[in-house]
Formats: structure tokens, sequence, C-alpha cells
């Protein structure tokens, strides 16, 4: 056994004692909050028995591990729907960045060593009411404040920041340059006077979105992430950290599996499911995908274990997995006709159909929306034209709204 | 019939419109959906009060003798304002068993007080499905109905139903008072719909038609609903497609209209061509009413106006983004409604199916 193979062995015989008390099916029917009392208590374990910020460095509390040991872990942590969903933004972008940038070494560790373990989370503040794609249109300002800012403006769509304890956010602190040129990065306290948190309802009934208000909010220097006017760099370099991380073919909603169950078990206009030419149509092609898919990430994986760079191939991931979940869906729901009206809002995205079908569309757009990730292909992969941008180079002051 | 309306089936289009816009609320909708059994009230009022209900019935009892290329104006209205409650489409198909069924009696009882909205109706002919099982699975003998019938549109609170059966091997269609049957609400995810699980233990019921002919008008029945949910699925579906046009123009990304990205412009402009090319198909479904070709016109229709309601509701959420996903935004209704609409009458993989046959002169 290869030293990475161990430590997956290792990692799954801890999952396994985890997952009694912590797995999907002993969490059926909680709520949120429970949810994440259980969420904070697993991080815990996971911290106490080696698991937590596995290709961290070692100085700042990590296991000093590579990115394949992590790819690792998460892969199998993946298969028993832990709670961890509150955490993973936390610990894949704002924490990194917060290493990365931060000089206060010692604030830097404690900060680390809670978000670890789950005693703290961090949100990620970018999404503005004026736009999403458009990352360098945002209009939350900062101007100088003494010998700090002071910040006014509004986020939205931040994940879980209604339970969250600190976040990074990019602001304006200069709107008579162009756009992208003058934003300043930072890193806050959330409990801080003047931060309001307002959670946003979804389509599919849960509120783990929020918007997040800021009046007259103090920042210090000390907060700043980066130099005044590179935030946007510090951006990029925020959403390019989890470039590579355990994906998931199915685009987080059923196995295909459960699909084969399904018309297995169904029959069709009289028929068996199973031996409807649609059905197989669509099974056999979804194979397709989801293989490919998977190959490319074993590809990459086996690539990094040598030492080379994967390909760009790996950002197909995401697009191509979640529309086609959002359609197996459907006809998942098509073959179960009158059965498939009825619904339960506790059950798992990735048991059931229903839930996968209605849930879907958020994983479109979240993280880059489907039409930007395919712009981003086209143009820094392919090499194709920017689109006309008729806001190029012009000051941010003198855009029209 | 005509496929080019006349004056007065465009008045009853703007009206509907007119009406409905004036008096429906997302607010109001949106409660609704986390509330099993519920539906909306004034909506089913408004129905009543502008006589949709009477529109289909024959003079005779009490209607207004007009035909489905009206209720399916009236229901392309109720499909874009994601209406309240399910009662028009399931009281139309048992008003018409009723009307072509071997009852007049039992005709003669109901189909005023359908007609009138003093009554309500449902139809229950799926099972799992199949929405016209080759053999129900809810036996009649003796004018007593026993079986359940799973998730029926408006079967928590209609009064009547129209119930597929088998009576010792035989397709058999009968009527029955709902006050008499166990109905148990089902959970979903567009509770105006009102599903219930019905369960008939020894129910009274009465039999309007047996064995092939009680095939034949299960189908025409079913046809004729599919039509009338086509045109409420071209309403969503249009509806969808204006929301996303106004959006697109309006939003703003990377200094231009996100309109004037092609990737989104072309998205819409194929939303127009799968509105299009249902509505053309239930206008000429509704006119071959009554016609050998109707079968194979209503799969048309159905067939087309699901997938532009699916598609629409899909691409006009993406069209969106962040805030396409909202609660609030109520993008959803309508994305709720195209999947229960989808399953009702039948879904896709049968329409499909249906058409085939009918093509090769299979017998399905
Ligand atoms: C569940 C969820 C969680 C999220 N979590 C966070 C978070 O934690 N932090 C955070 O900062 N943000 C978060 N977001 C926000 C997310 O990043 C944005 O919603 C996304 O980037 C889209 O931005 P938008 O909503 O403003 O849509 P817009 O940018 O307004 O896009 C509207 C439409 O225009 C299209 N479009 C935009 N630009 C182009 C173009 N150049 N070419 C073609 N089409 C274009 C889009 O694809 C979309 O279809 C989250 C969103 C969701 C749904």
């Amino acid at each position: 056994m290869s030293e990475l193979e161990t430590y997956r062995a290792k990692a799954l015989a801890f999952l396994q004692s985890m997952a009694p008390k912590y797995a999907r099916e002993a969490r059926s029917g909680n709520t949120v909050e429970q949810d994440l009392a259980l969420g904070r208590e697993y991080m815990a374990a996971k911290h106490d028995a080696g698991f937590a910020g596995i290709n961290w460095p070692v100085e700042i509390g990590g296991q000093g591990l590579t990115h394949l040991h992590k790819i690792a872990f998460d892969s199998e942590e993946m298969q028993f729907g832990m709670p961890v969903q509150f955490f993973g933004i936390s610990l894949g972008m704002p924490v990194p960045i917060l290493i990365h940038y931060c000089e206060d070494k010692d604030f830097v560790k404690e900060r680390v060593r809670k978000a670890l373990r789950g005693e703290e989370i961090w949100c990620q503040m970018f999404s503005e009411p004026s736009g999403g794609s458009d990352l360098a249109a945002l209009r939350t300002k900062v101007e100088p404040d003494g010998n700090g800012w002071k910040m006014n403006g509004q986020k939205i769509w931040t994940s879980w920041a209604q339970y969250c304890d600190y976040g990074v956010i990019v602001t304006r602190s200069d709107p008579t340059v162009a756009k992208h040129k003058g934003l300043t990065y930072f890193w806050i306290d959330m409990k801080s006077k003047g931060v309001e948190v307002r959670p946003i309802k979804l389509a599919g009934g849960d509120s783990h979105v929020n918007e997040v208000f800021f009046d007259d909010v103090r920042v210090e220097d000390s907060q700043r992430l980066g130099a005044v006017g590179a935030g946007f760099a510090v951006s990029l370099h925020t959403l390019m950290i989890e470039r590579y991380i355990a994906t998931d073919s199915g685009g987080f909603g059923p196995h295909l599996d459960e699909f084969v169950k399904l018309a297995n078990e169904t029959e069709l206009n009289g028929r068996p499911a199973i031996e409807d030419g649609r059905m197989r149509s669509a099974i056999a092609r979804n194979h397709a995908m989801r293989a490919g898919l998977d190959s490319i990430t074993r590809r990459a994986f086996a690539m990094m274990m040598a030492g080379m760079q994967p390909g760009p191939e790996g950002s197909l991931q995401k697009l191509v997995a979640v529309r086609s979940r959002q359609k197996l869906s459907e006809l998942a729901m098509d073959m179960k006709g009158t059965e498939s009206l009825a619904f339960d809002e506790h059950a798992y995205v990735k048991t059931d159909w229903g839930t996968s079908w209605l849930n879907a569309p958020t994983g479109r757009i979240a993280g880059g929306s489907d039409e930007v990730l395919l712009n981003t292909i086209a143009e820094k992969i392919l090499g194709l034209p920017q689109d006309h941008r008729p806001d190029k180079g012009v000051p941010f002051n003198a855009i029209p709204a | 019939m005509s496929i080019l309306y006349d004056e007065g089936q465009q008045a009853i289009a703007t009206e509907s419109r007119r009406v409905l816009d004036a008096r429906m609320d997302k607010g109001r909708l949106l409660k609704l959906l986390e509330q099993v059994g519920e539906h909306d009230q004034p909506f089913w009022d408004t129905a009543v009060e502008q006589g949709w209900t009477a529109l289909a019935i024959p003079e005779e009892h009490g209607g207004l003798g007009l035909g489905l290329t009206e209720l399916g104006l009236v229901a392309q209205a109720c499909g874009a304002a994601t209406s309240g409650a399910p009662f028009l489409t399931g009281g139309y198909g048992l008003a018409q068993a009723l009307v072509q069924g071997s009852d007049a009696a039992l005709a003669s009882e109901w189909l005023p007080r359908l007609a009138s909205g003093e009554a309500t109706g449902c139809v229950a002919f799926a099972e799992g499905n199949a929405a016209l099982p080759p053999v129900s699975k809810v036996s009649f003998a003796d004018g007593k109905l026993t079986g359940t019938k799973p998730a029926v549109a408006g079967g928590l609170k209609a009064d009547l139903a129209l119930v597929w059966a088998d009576a010792a091997g035989e397709a058999a269609l009968v009527v029955v008072e709902l006050a008499k049957a166990e109905r148990v609400a089902v959970a979903s995810y567009d509770n105006t719909r009102l599903y219930a699980d019905l369960t008939f233990t020894d129910t009274p019921a009465t039999l309007i038609a047996r064995g092939d002919s009680a095939r034949t008008l299960a189908r025409d029945v079913l046809a004729r609903m599919a039509v009338v949910t086509a045109h409420e699925q071209v309403g969503g579906a249009e509806a969808l497609l204006y929301i996303a046009r106004d959006y697109a123009v309006t939003r703003k990304a990377f200094g231009q209209p996100i309109g004037a990205f092609q990737s989104i412009k072309h998205r819409i402009a194929e939303m127009y061509g799968l509105v299009e090319i249902a509505r053309a198909n239930c206008i000429h479904a509704a006119a071959q009413e009554g016609t050998d070709d109707f079968l194979l016109a209503a799969a048309d229709a159905r067939i087309s106006a699901t997938e532009a309601y699916d598609t629409n509701s899909r691409d006009c959420v993406q069209i969106h983004g962040g805030i396409g996903v909202t609660w609030e935004l109520g993008l959803h209704l309508h994305m709720r409604r195209a999947r229960s609409l989808a399953v009702e009458q039948g879904n896709l993989l049968f329409w499909e199916d249906l058409l085939v046959n009918e093509l090769t002169g299979e017998k399905a």
C-alpha cells in the first residue's frame, strides 16, 4: 500500500468511528441549529484526531501534509454526509487568505485553531446587490477614518453569515479609478458595531444565505489584507485557492445508482422502466458524463502525485455535473409519476429526487454561474475574445448605474 | 373549428388575465406553499364569480355551452398567475364524463352544481406513474368502490370524483361522492394542488361507462384535461419568458444589460420558441375537440407545453442569478407548478408513448 493509500485507510477508519453519531443517517430530522452543534463537535473530534488543516503548515496548526492527502480525506468524508457544510467556505477560502496575508501571526494561529475546531466560523463577503458575477462592480465603500477605516454598504448571498464570527470582505476604497483598481480587502469581526445580518429564505425553504449591512463600521488598518487598492487581486487569489478540491460528478445530487435502482423497481406504461429506451439512454449518457468527470479528477490527482500541474479541464466539474443533475432529477420524478408529488422537506438531497430537483438551481448560480464558467473556459482556456466591456478603463464613479 | 380566435374568445382571454392580475397575490400563494391542504380561496371565488366553472358545461345543464378553446384561454391566464386551486381542470374532466356517460339522471343532478361552482370535482385515474393503468387496483362491484387512488389533485376537498376502476376484469368509469371516502392529504412541493390519497371501502358509486366504452371515454377525458393543462403550462411558460425578458433588459453586469450577452439573449429567444410552438399546438388541439385527430393533437400540445414550462422555469431562474432562487421573488412558484403540472394528466413519458402508438396504429 502506498503512503497515500495507508492514509486514506486511516481516514476511513476514523470516519467510520464517527459515523454512528454524526453521519447523515444519524441526524435525520435535525434542525439547522442541532446540526450546527453536532458539526462543531465533529470538527473538534476531527482536530483531536489530527485530520484538521491537513495541507496547512505545521507552524500555524496544520498537519503539514500534501493537497492530495486533503483531497483523499475529503472525498472519503463526503460519502458519510457529515455536518460540515457550515465550515466549508470558512476553511476553504477566508481562513487560508488570512493565513497568507495577515501579519499578526499569534492572532492567525488562534483563529486557525478555533476555525479548525468549529468554534469560530468565517464567511466570504464578495457579492452585492449590484452584482455577483461582476465582482468589481461592488459599491460597499471604505473611507479613511483617523488611523483606520469606516465602512458603509451592503453585501448579499453571504453563506452562513448568521452563524459567523468573522468574515473577509472586499470594498471600494477609491471610486475615482477604474472599477477593479480601487478595491481594498479586509477581515472583519461580524460582531462589530454597525454590522447587521439578515437571513434570506431560498426557494427550497432554507435560509443559509444572508444580507449583511454595514453602517459606519469601524475597521482597523491592521485588518487590511494586501495593499490598499490590491483588493481585486486578493479576491482572485481567494477564488483560486480551492482550485483542486474533492468533487462530486453527481453534482451533489443522488448517485446514478439511485436512478438505476428506481428504474429497476418501476413499471412504465406496462413495461419495466429499466427496459425503456429513454431511461436506458439517460442512464448511459449520465454514466458516460460522470465517468468522464471522475476520470478527469483521477488524472488530476495522478498528475499532482507526479508533481505535475493538472490541466484546466477540472473547471468543467460543477458546470457539467449540476445542470445534468437538474434534468436527471426531473426525469426521475416523471418516472415516479404521482408518487413524486409527495415532498418531504427534511429529505436528503443525495437520496431524494424532489429535493435534488428543487435545490439544483442554486448550484448553477453559487460559486460562479454556468454562463460565467463558460466565459472563463472560452476566454482563459481557449483564447476566445472577451465580450464588449463598455465600462473598461472608465473610472468607477463615471460608469452609469 | 377555426384556429383564429374570434372577438368573444379574445375578450375571454383579456378579461380573465385582467381579473387575475388584479386579484392574485404572490405573498398569499407563497404562504400557501407551506400549508398542507389549503388552496387559495380568493382564486376559486374569482373562478366561480367569473363563470369559468360554467364555461364548458352544456346550456341545458346550466352552463355556457362553450368549449375547450374558451376554457383553454382561461387556463392560460390561470397558468400565468400560478392559480391557487386545481378544480377547473378536474371539474371539467368530470363534467365531460357526465355529459358523455350513460347516466342522464346523475348528469342532471351534478352538472348544474358543477357549473354554478356549488360543487367541485376531481378526476382519479392515475396510479403511481400510470396515467391510465391497464387494470386499475381500485375495484368496483355491486355499486361499491374499494381501493386507493394516490395523490389525486383536488382530492382533498372536491365533492365528487370520477374514478378509473376495474369491474371484474373490465374497465369501469364510476362517479363517487367523496364525503364518503377516506382522504389523506399528501404534503407536496405544490400544496395548493390539494393532493390526497383517496381510499374507498365499499363506498357507494355510480357506474357511467364500462368496458371498451369506459376506456374510450377515459382516454377522451384525459386528453381533454391534458389540453386544458397544456394551456395552463403555456400561460406559465409565457409568463416566465416575459419575466426573464424584463429582467434581462434592466439588470446590468460588466457595464451593460445582461440581455446584451448572447448567452442570455439567445436563451430568452429559445424560451419564446418553446412557448409559441406549444401555444400553436394548444390552439390546434382545442379546435380539434371531438374529431378523430383530437388525441394526437392533444399529445402534441401536452408534450410541447410540458417541455416549454419545465425549460422556461429552469432558464428564467438561471437568468436571474442569485435573486432567482429566493423564496420572496417567487419564481419557484412557477418552477414547482411546472413540475406538478408535468406529472398530472400523464407525464411526458406517457404522452410520448401514446403519440407514437397513435402514429403506428398500435394500441397502448
Ligand atoms: C446558495 C448561494 C450561496 C452563495 N454564497 C455566497 C457567499 O458566501 N459569498 C458571496 O460573496 N457570494 C455568494 N453567492 C453569490 C454568487 O456568487 C452570485 O449569486 C453569483 O456570482 C451570480 O451573481 P448575481 O446573483 O449577482 O447574478 P448576476 O451577476 O446579476 O447574473 C445574472 C445573470 O446574468 C448572467 N451573466 C452575468 N454576467 C454575464 C456575462 N458576462 N456573460 C453572460 N452571462 C452573464 C449570469 O450568468 C446570470 O444568469 C451565493 C449564491 C448562492 C445562490
